[in-house]
């Protein structure tokens, strides 16, 4: 047993020692409270950086799984905007006389089954039609960025304050260790399905060699499709987090959202080519990326320094990637 | 390259960039350098807005002229979900006095009432919440002024046409936020009971320049006849005065806008130099946020009133200069 941890550690650690890194460097540069004590360290603060993270965190999951099939979802950010939206909607606007708690479930569950379909539907055109997956997920990042505008008339819905359903939802979905925990076990689930079952494995061989996949008779576009249809859905699920926290839908939202995850899952050392990659690493690299900002925000350090500081930690990250590739394919 | 080596070249960069940030300015919250007494944060929605960097400006004039204070301004970069974790963070660094200028109404209000239950006071800038989660709200009237907007517009409409008639267009800033609302609800309040005063077009431009540009240019080759272009802002309005001068049409209207800052990005120049026909200031709040977050700094007794409202005026050729030198 130890030495399989050392040798996961071996052959994925470097996520690892950024994150080691990045918490030292929080711990060093933290200012103190009055009582002396580190706020960096303190569980508040850790626990606000997993709360804000949590978005870009699931979605990241998802894009994960996206990654190491070969494929990419540019859309993830219009869909949470359009999950946000659609429960806002259908929390605000419409008035059905029902109780509190079945508006919200329906509210909720026509955000993620929208989300989910999107999902579907980049699955569908990029496994039948063949159309790339760039190029499918921008085009579904603008046509639902629009609908979604279109849908709410450009505005955002506030959710308000008191007993009513949104109000409520509010709470509920922005309640910190519900959401906390929700992240967790999505986490374990995606890390259970890429590495203990078949479609996992079927996902690694599809991003390794396609081509090979195919002739193996794998079911490939099944295997890429259910990925596409899991973005679009944690993308939802995310977008109602969102909302909640933000108290409001807002189809505005959630603008570059796709490249925050996709930092995320690159610094977690997945490779854009596919086959390769983990979910501890990617949660790893969603970490890296909160800590760092709750760590110069702390500092008060002006947040453009923070892009530019993301900038390095990136082309880093898959400058590493590269280097390990070139070197093993020399061996 | 091995571990070690990015360990190094990872640490030299953080270290680099924090130790860079930290000797530029002395560090916040309880760590503040010596002779430091106070910490108080300012959280901006966004830096990028003339308007803001006014405020940003002032702000940084009048507390620097108090040597135990030391102010942190946090750019929001217009995102609510950027300002709420900022305010979040500062709630953790728990300092003296809390200033939000907040980018939207509802995502707000949560965690402003937060810094309060954590006993930070909190000053809420010109624009409001949905809950009164704050010490004291320091306010213009925004509806007040979209009224004197209005009625200065339908002057001009009744001069030039001998009735009140004409064509608006009328460009919104970011929808939703009180400033958008009551500055169109003002205005609106004075033309509606005009059926002859027709708003032609009303993009939004959520308060920048470009965007109105971009969307003038639109609203320009859809519709042929426009007496007055009313901008929820000066930016807005003067977008919208650069879309009609590239396709030759500025003279055939007149541009009004709102804010009326000082300096050479401010509005007040432009009316001086004839582009804007007018402007109305939109006090910056700043001075009398300074003078009251002093009082709750120094005198611990004090007790602020829940609201305290900042009048307006109107800036035209005539009294431009006259303005600009206060």
């Amino acid at each position: 047993m130890p030495s399989r941890v050392w040798n996961y550690f071996r052959h994925h650690g470097r996520p690892f020692l950024g994150l080691a890194l990045v918490f030292a460097l929080g711990v060093v540069f933290s200012p103190r409270d009055y009582a002396g004590n580190l706020i960096f360290l303190s569980v508040g603060n850790l626990t606000d950086v997993l709360l804000q993270q949590s978005e870009i965190g699931i979605i990241a999951l998802a894009m994960t799984l996206v990654i190491i099939g070969a494929g990419i979802d540019l859309s993830v950010g219009s869909v949470l905007a359009c999950s946000a939206s659609m429960a806002a909607l259908l929390l605000v606007r419409w008035t059905p006389g029902l109780a509190v708690g079945p508006q919200m479930a329906v509210a909720a569950g026509a955000a993620l089954l929208t989300g989910a379909t999107i999902g579907a539907v980049n699955g569908l055109v990029i496994t039948r039609l063949g159309l790339q997956a760039f190029v499918m997920t921008l085009a579904t990042m603008i046509g639902v960025r629009g609908l979604t505008r279109w849908l709410t008339g450009n505005t955002n819905i506030d959710f308000g304050f008191g007993e009513m359903a949104s109000a409520r939802f509010s709470a509920l979905f922005s309640h910190k260790p519900s959401v906390i925990i929700v992240w967790v076990l999505l986490a374990i689930v995606a890390h259970l399905v890429l590495t203990r079952t078949i479609f996992g494995r079927y996902l690694r061989a599809i991003g390794e060699n396609e081509q090979a996949a195919i002739y193996t008779g794998l079911p490939v576009r099944t295997i890429r499709f259910v990925a596409y249809t899991a973005c679009g859905g944690l993308a939802a699920l995310a977008g109602l987090i969102h909302a909640a926290r933000s108290h409001q839908g807002n189809p505005n939202d959630g603008v570059a959202y796709e490249l925050d995850a996709i930092a995320a899952v690159v610094i977690g050392g997945t490779a854009l080519a596919g086959g390769q990659g983990t979910i501890v690493g990617t949660v790893t690299g969603t970490l890296i990326l909160g800590l760092l900002t709750n760590m110069l925000r702390l500092r008060m350090i002006d947040s453009n320094l923070e892009l530019m500081i993301k900038a390095v930690i990136i082309i880093v990250a898959v400058w590493l990637q590269r280097r390990d590739r070139a070197s093993n394919s020399s061996l | 390259m091995n571990p070690r080596t990015l360990v190094l070249l990872l640490s030299a960069v953080l270290a680099g960039a924090l130790s860079t940030a930290c000797s530029r300015k002395s560090p916040a919250g309880a760590e503040a350098g010596p002779g430091t007494r106070y910490t108080v944060v300012f959280s901006q929605c966004n830096n990028a807005e003339p308007y803001r960097a006014a405020q940003n400006a002032q702000m940084e004039r009048l507390w620097g002229a108090q040597k135990d204070v030391h102010l942190v301004i946090m750019d929001a970069q217009q995102d609510s979900a950027k300002q709420i974790g900022q305010i979040e963070t500062a709630i953790r660094m728990r300092p003296n006095l809390l200033i939000v200028a907040p980018n939207e109404r509802a995502p707000l209000t949560e965690v402003m009432g937060r810094a309060m239950r954590a006993g930070i006071p909190v000053i809420c800038l010109e624009r409001d919440i949905v809950q009164p989660n704050y010490t004291t709200w320091i306010r213009s009237d925004n509806r007040a002024i979209g009224r004197l907007a209005g009625e200065f517009i339908l002057e001009y409409l009744k001069k030039k046409h001998g009735a009140p008639r004409g064509r608006i267009v009328e460009i919104s800033g970011l929808k939703g936020v009180e400033g958008e609302i009551s500055r169109y609800g003002g205005a609106h309040d004075v033309w509606d009971k005009y059926p002859d005063i027709k708003i032609v077009a009303n993009p939004v431009a959520n308060w920048l320049q470009s965007l109105a540009k971009d969307r003038m240019s639109e609203v320009l080759s859809a519709v042929p006849e426009i007496d007055v272009v009313y901008g929820h802002n000066d930016p807005m309005a003067m977008g919208a005065y650069l879309a009609a001068r590239e396709k030759g049409r500025e003279k055939e209207m007149i541009f009004v806008g709102v804010d009326g800052l000082s300096g050479d990005a401010g509005g007040i120049k432009k009316v001086k130099e004839g582009l804007l026909a007018a402007t109305f200031v939109y006090p910056l709040c700043v001075d009398k946020a300074v003078e009251i977050g002093t009082r709750i700094l120094r005198q611990p007794d004090f007790k602020p009133e829940p609201v305290y409202m900042m009048e307006s005026r109107l800036v035209t050729a005539e009294n431009a200069a006259k303005i600009d030198g206060q």
